[in-house]
């Protein structure tokens, strides 16, 4: 992955140095007292995972751009509501399931295409098997956009955000035993569309 | 035989929080044993799909993007509050008294201008009466050394905007009755005096329904 450093108050500014040692918390309240850059940096730290997050939801760059946007912003007016009793980044994927549940019913995602060239690094893989590892990803990136809502909320949370069972059902207001099951059928369904495709 | 097992037994063993031991069905059972090596060899090829990775500068632009909507987000914010019933109101209700205490002052000093005394120039000055001979009537409407004009066109100049509007946003139901109970006596019995003469206009109701 490359990561690139951004700095939004100025290379070398105090204030952005002292935000960045604080804690989850302590940022929050940062935020909340109006400090300049502050939610720079909330942005900053889980912009990858929300990005992420929604990708797998909508299969295709320009919509998980939009809704990534949009999952900040609503994080950014409900701050207040934040209470510390889960991790940051656990409140900004209910968030972020909320506004790609919302998506998704409103709108049927556009897939990316079997040509889309992800930007990995495979410098040192062969040319063939890059190739078909692209492929297989692109074909499962596909099969999951088409599953039902829950299910894949539920699948991508588990499998790639690595949330317990427990975490995902909070986020989805429903119960662990619920979780399971969806996550059952979600695999279950994933592999009857790719053994269809 | 014994049922077969539940979604959920199903992912606790996929996932290995529970030993195949524990549930000895599952040896006596070929169907429940293939969807368990379907489950792991689904959970298996999922794992590993990556997102696709954007540009580098991608992040950034992402970051002023959010930035950007948070920004727009506050000015709506704030525009919405300086737009509640209970502070436009007022506001707008002392500047419209503001604005026909002006126009009939002007009014006033085209059609008649030895007979009205000179404005106050500040809240705590004393209104004298109309027969003192020390006080300067108010220039013909449009003059350019009108001494009115220049003291709005000082203020005007000096005015800070931001001030200005952040004064408007903190107003209260209560901004023009306090506007009002600062004046004199005397001043307040002028603006009641100007009102009640615009209000006789004719026309005037119509125009203020």
């Amino acid at each position: 992955m490359w990561a690139l450093p951004v700095t939004f108050a100025g290379p070398g500014d105090a204030r952005l140095t002292e935000l960045e040692n604080l804690t989850e918390a302590q940022l929050v309240e940062a935020c909340l007292a109006g400090r300049s850059g502050a939610f720079d940096l909330v942005v900053e730290r889980h912009r990858r995972t929300v990005y992420q997050l929604c990708y797998r939801f909508v299969g295709n760059h320009e919509d998980a751009s939009d809704l990534s946007q949009d999952v900040f912003l609503r994080a950014y007016r409900g701050l207040r509501s934040f209470r510390g009793g889960s991790s940051l980044s656990t409140w900004l994927y209910r968030i972020g399931v909320n506004v790609c549940l919302n998506r998704v019913t409103a709108k049927r995602p556009i897939m990316e295409d079997i040509d889309a060239r992800p930007h990995v690094d495979t410098v040192h893989e062969p040319q063939d098997e890059r190739v078909l590892r692209e492929e297989r990803a692109v074909r499962v990136r596909t099969a999951i956009a088409k599953l039902p809502p829950k299910q894949r909320a539920t699948l991508v949370l588990r499998m790639y955000q690595e949330l317990s069972h427990e975490e995902i059902a909070g986020i989805l207001d429903s119960s662990v035993g619920a979780v399971k099951a969806n996550f059952f059928h979600a695999m279950g369904n994933l592999k009857k569309i790719l053994s269809e495709a | 035989m014994s049922t077969h097992l539940t979604p959920e037994q199903f992912v606790d063993l996929a996932e290995g929080t529970q030993p195949e031991s524990a549930v000895p069905h599952l040896a006596a059972c070929d169907a429940c044993r293939n969807e368990l090596a379907d489950l792991r060899a689904m959970m298996a090829a999922t794992a590993d799909v990556e997102v696709p990775e954007p540009s580098p500068l991608y992040w950034h632009h992402l970051s002023s993007r959010v930035r950007d909507a948070v920004d727009q987000q506050s000015e709506r914010s704030w525009r919405a509050r300086v737009m509640r019933p209970f502070v436009l109101v007022p506001s707008l209700g002392a500047v419209l008294a503001a604005a026909i205490f002006a126009v009939f002052a002007a009014n006033r000093t085209a059609e008649a201008p030895a007979r009205l005394p000179a404005l106050p120039i500040a809240f705590n000055t004393t209104v004298v009466p109309e027969t003192s001979p020390s006080f300067q009537p108010l220039a013909p409407f449009g003059a350019t050394d009108d001494p009115q004009l220049n003291l709005v066109a000082a203020v005007a100049t000096t005015a800070d905007w931001d001030e200005m509007m952040d004064e408007v946003a903190m107003s209260t139901a209560d901004t023009s009755d306090a506007v009002a109970a600062a004046l004199t006596q005397d001043e307040q019995r002028e603006l009641q005096r100007l009102l009640t003469e615009a209000i006789a206009q004719p026309g005037a109701r119509e125009k203020l329904s």
